[in-house]
């Protein structure tokens, strides 16, 4: 029984698009309803899955029309899911779900909301089947198809001219990635004869020739563009300012975690490259690149949304960086921080959604003083900040701590000093991230109220839903941290490094000790860790205390002093004596002391960001160019 | 001679790349697109070609028995190439949809001028 | 884990030593005898070593205007989000040869945890809605975004010499290894970090030439601009308390080893090396630098002081 939950949960998911087009004419209530419906069937047939997967330890394989390997050649479709899989079965679902409930309350005044369903049911089940699929040419057309729903649903709001112009672009920057993936894949075939991934795996067995050098530099480099890492990342900037919010969240939170996965099966699982050195320094160097170029980038914008996107592209840097060590703990802290990510980024994005929802724009420098009138957004929206910034007890500092204890215990260990930089790199982008989220608390949240937004509101309860509960999973997954950890970082990472068990599974028993496949001997991870809970719990009795006794004393220690309703001077914001009046510090000024300083670094960086989309073409063919020529190099 | 083919699908690929990368005119841009893929799918095709082949249809028996003759043409790449050409299809009937509603929004076709999100 | 009396200890911990009232009362000793070095050195006879204990209970006494623009909750909350996780780091940090809380003291935690009190002062300013706040707000950020790169390079640095191959950012092992190999600043190639760290504290704690962010003759002290009474007094007190503890920091890092193995005594010894310190990296500076722009603050820090402690790690990096 269980074998089947997989793939009806993907099947499921395009069934759903099927009858969302074909019955949602009908009433609202029902294309919704089939919607939610589907997707929630989905949810729990994967979360279903935790306990044979993860704690169990079971690898579930399922063949498509039964067409299982004959004569030690597998020609069928297989699914197989190990833990690695699950995992980001998990966020993918987790995603889309919260994703489908904030629709509900955020599409309110948008027309055609049938074919928006269609396509948000068709991208949810491309990803989830991406994640799940042992099959690398099914994981193509995955691919395409989560490439073609991203390119619709981002044009979807088509009065905008920036809607159409990042549909483009994202179409025409993601096929060239596709095309690559797909030689890669037709490469693989010449060699191995076959599209299975556990089979291809122990063909080659960790061995490279000229073939499989430039199958394996294709296939990446094409994963590089969906997961948007540096210098493939400029679609991704365009298309997650453009797209609705939600769709902006499912972009960040599953979109890119498919290419990150993608990366990871493919060169931890199938090409079993990650032991050596060359591949390692490859990926910490485009992770660390990544993470600086985003979030330099993103402190020079002034949209919110564009802000976020970059600071998506930023994270990734943090995860790539984390996998590319090849070292058990950094695979946990790269996986934990793909799931941090998710989260946060998804929270951050819905906060986006409802100021965008309440206010008409996301431009930094219209908005400022919400947090009187939208309070439940703006708690979420620091939760958000926080825990992307690092700040103890959130996610963020749990997974980013993880990251730089992998980084640099491999620099000690292997005496390379591009680690070292590598290090130094994540602990800066750390701080230059909560400072543009400064910049947005400031511009945004806190600060003069902008007249304009005078009658701005709190969204309504189902918008509201989902950003809570990913405000009080942040805090969660950084509170009990240990529990992630064992329950799903650990299987997934053995998942990852354990290759014989994922070969046997498909191929029969035995398969992967007769090609001679070992599992890459990694020790366990280790790493030194304190314990949120009891700090939490101090800081806020303590916290308690002190706000207690600030409050209520009145007597002795000084009145608390609040303004009325009407003008009073005495509660009026100091202007040297002058009337009060607008004069917020946008945020675009925010940190011109800083800015001021770089000013040929942003001069560069914005230049090549030139919104061209021939421009953005030859990065990705120097980007794909570099990684083969690399490969070509090291590998042979 | 299955070399040509090779050489005829890299040099495909490497022009639809160019075209994508040098010209500036959208629609020039989606041919471009759709030379790279008629690159791949030469290649996919010339990788199951067996030179002397014959369709692959024939009884289970006759292949084992030694019956059949023992080279055919590898049937897979070709269900793949099937695949990315209906993909392909797609690629360029969405993007040639996109140039229609950009022109009409931004009254031009040339990439350097549709270039609102920058920075 | 969940021990009452684990609890309870560590409440114990942070409410009084080496928490709160420890930290507070010796921050308030620094900040007094600052005043009055600085004093003595531009030849004036200063206030008491008092003096600034009386201006926070003077403070605490005052009526605490809100104004209308404010967030009143996180206008009133930040000020002791602040002081709490000021009062939480001296946990991790080796006072002497005392250790609150062993086996999670950890670089990175006490990293991220300095940073609390500055993003709380900023979201603080930010929350009081005022123009003034935010020119303040951004030059604190731009202040921190400065420091932190040699902070980070100097925190690495004495990871790096200390080593170790699964516990590099451990507190813990940094003491036991200047235990035995001497103090870290008696080892030649850490004298450049030593130096960046020195010039990191002014700037964390935002002393004069590094006080931009606060500059009370062009923007009416920034953060601070609309904060009155209690709030204020505490964020004064935050002040003097990072005095102590980026002091601290510095000597549980450099000058770890110097124990005798009396509690007491060691705690003294420690104060009176915190005292030397705030004298040598605040006082002394203060006195004798006019306040910096925040461009000129940020390259000095990105140039000269990041400089210096990328020196040491590269000499340690090599072995040296």
């Amino acid at each position: 029984m269980i074998q089947h939950f997989p793939v009806m949960a993907v099947m499921l998911l395009f069934l759903g698009a099927f009858l969302v087009a074909i019955f949602g004419r009908i009433s609202p209530v029902i294309r919704d309803g089939i919607a939610i419906l589907i997707a929630t069937i989905s949810l729990v047939l994967i979360y279903a899955l935790i306990k044979p997967v993860m704690i169990d330890g079971q690898i579930i394989s399922y063949w498509m029309g039964n067409w299982e390997p004959v004569e030690g050649y597998a020609i069928g479709i297989g699914y197989e899911v190990d833990a690695l899989g699950l995992f980001f079965a998990l966020l993918v679902v987790t995603t889309f779900w919260l994703s489908g409930i904030y629709s509900l309350g955020y599409l309110k005044k948008d027309a055609n909301k049938m074919h928006y369903y269609t396509l948000y049911l068709m991208l949810s089940a491309s990803v989830l089947g991406l994640v799940l699929t042992g099959d690398l040419f099914n994981m193509f057309i995955m691919i395409e198809i989560m490439t073609f729903a991203s390119v619709a649903l981002t044009a979807f709001r088509n009065k905008q001219a920036i809607a159409l112009e990042a549909a483009f672009k994202y179409l025409v920057l993601g096929s060239i990635g596709s095309s690559m993936t797909l030689a890669g894949v037709a490469l693989m075939y010449r060699v191995c004869h076959t599209l299975n991934m556990a089979q291809i795996s122990s063909i080659i067995g960790g061995e490279f020739n000229l073939t499989t050098i430039m199958a394996f530099g294709l296939i990446v480099a094409g994963l590089g563009v969906k997961s948007y890492i540096v210098p493939f990342h400029t679609p991704a900037a365009d298309a997650y300012t453009a797209a609705p919010t939600s769709i902006s969240m499912i972009f960040s939170g599953m979109v890119n975690k498919a290419g990150v996965y993608g990366i990871i099966r493919m060169v931890y699982v199938v090409f079993r490259a990650m032991d050596r050195s060359s591949i390692q320094i490859l990926l910490v160097v485009f992770g660390a690149v990544t993470m600086f170029i985003g979030v330099t980038m993103a402190l020079a914008q002034h949209d919110f949304k564009r802000l976020l996107a970059f600071h998506s592209i930023s994270q990734i840097g943090y995860v790539i960086t984390a996998i590319g060590l090849g070292t058990a703990l950094g695979l946990n802290a790269g996986l934990f921080h793909a799931m941090n990510h998710t989260l946060f980024k998804g929270l951050l994005f819905l906060t986006a959604g409802a100021v965008l929802t309440a206010t008409g724009t996301t431009n930094l420098d219209k908005l400022g003083g919400l947090s009187k009138r939208m309070p439940v957004t703006t708690v979420c929206f620091l939760v958000g900040a926080f825990s992307i910034s690092g700040l103890p007890p959130f996610n963020g500092f749990a997974s980013k701590w993880m990251v730089y204890q992998a980084i640099y215990t491999k620099a000690v260990e292997s005496g390379n000093i591009l680690f070292a930089i590598a290090t130094i790199t994540a602990l800066i982008v750390s701080v230059m991230t909560l400072a543009s989220f400064i910049k947005v608390t400031q511009a945004v949240f806190f600060g003069q109220e902008n007249p304009e937004n005078a009658n701005a509101k709190e969204v309504p309860v189902i918008m509201q839903i989902p950003m809570v509960i990913m405000a009080v999973l942040c805090v969660l997954t950084g509170l009990f941290y240990n529990v992630v950890e064992k329950f799903l970082l650990a299987p997934a990472a053995g998942a990852a490094l354990g290759v014989s068990n994922y070969i046997d599974k498909m191929m029969g028993a035995g398969y992967a000790k007769a090609a001679g496949i070992t599992d890459i001997e990694a020790a366990p991870a280790a790493f030194s860790f304190w314990n949120p809970l009891v700090w939490l719990l101090l800081f806020v009795v303590v916290f308690l205390g002190v706000y207690i006794v600030m409050a209520t004393s009145k007597s002795t220690r000084g009145r608390m002093l609040e303004g009325g309703e009407g003008y009073d001077p005495k509660y009026a914001t100091f202007f040297s004596g002058e009337q009060e009046e607008f004069s917020q510090v946008g945020g675009s000024d925010l940190f011109w002391g800083f800015k001021t300083d770089w000013k040929g670094y942003y001069k560069v960086l914005q230049g090549l960001h030139s919104g061209i989309v021939t421009d953005y073409a030859s990065y990705i063919v120097m980007g794909a160019a570099i990684i083969i020529l690399v490969m070509f190099i090291c590998l042979r | 001679m299955i070399i040509v083919n090779y050489i005829a699908s890299v040099f495909l690929i490497v022009l639809g790349l160019y075209t994508v990368c040098t010209k500036k005119n959208l629609i020039k841009i989606v041919l471009g697109l759709g030379i790279t893929d008629y690159g791949i799918n030469l290649l996919i095709v010339s990788i199951g070609f067996n030179p002397g082949g014959t369709a692959p249809v024939y009884y289970l028996a006759d292949l084992l028995n030694g019956v059949a003759p023992n080279f055919f043409v590898d049937p897979v790449p070709q269900a793949l190439t099937l695949t990315s050409i209906v993909i392909g299809a797609c690629v360029d009937a969405m993007a040639l949809a996109l140039v229609i509603m950009i022109n009409r929004k931004y009254k031009s076709v040339d990439a350097d001028e549709i270039r609102r999100l920058n920075g | 884990m969940f021990n009452v009396l684990n609890i309870v200890l560590l409440l114990v911990f942070v409410l009084i030593f080496p928490g709160a009232l420890f930290t507070s009362a010796v921050g308030l000793w620094l900040a007094g005898v600052d005043r009055k070095v600085l004093a003595r050195m531009q030849h004036r006879i200063g206030p008491p070593i008092r003096q600034p204990l009386y201006d926070f209970l003077k403070l605490m006494g005052k009526e605490t205007i809100i104004p209308h623009a404010a967030n009143k909750t996180v206008y009133l909350g930040a000020p002791i989000v602040g002081f709490v996780s000021l009062a939480m780091i001296m946990l991790f940090i080796p006072v002497g040869g005392f250790v609150a809380v062993s086996g999670s003291a950890d670089l990175v935690v006490i990293l991220y945890l300095i940073t609390i009190p500055g993003v709380a002062l900023i979201v603080g300013g930010s929350s009081s809605g005022s123009p003034y706040a935010g020119i303040g707000i951004s030059r604190e950020m731009v202040t921190m975004m400065a420091y932190e790169l040699p902070f980070v390079l100097v925190l690495l640095a004495v990871a790096r010499k200390v080593g170790g191959a699964n516990l590099v950012f451990s507190m813990e092992s940094i003491a036991a290894w200047q235990a035995a190999n001497g103090s870290l600043l008696f080892h030649w190639s850490m004298i450049p970090a030593a130096i960046a760290m020195l010039l990191v504290i002014p700037a964390e704690v935002g002393t004069q030439p590094f006080d931009v962010a606060e500059a009370e003759t062009e923007i009416c002290e920034g953060p601070l601009v609309e904060y009155s009474g209690a709030p204020l007094g505490l964020f004064k007190l935050n002040t003097a308390m990072k005095m102590f503890v980026m002091t601290g920091l510095f000597t549980a890092l450099f000058m770890g080893g110097l124990r005798t193995g009396i509690v007491v005594l060691d705690v003294v010894i420690f104060v009176v090396i915190c005292t030397v310190l705030t004298i040598l990296s605040m006082t002394t500076i203060h006195a004798v630098t006019a306040r910096l722009k925040i461009e000129h603050l940020f390259k000095f820090y990105w140039t000269f002081v990041a400089g210096m402690a990328l020196l040491s790690l590269v000499l340690v990096w090599f072995g040296l």
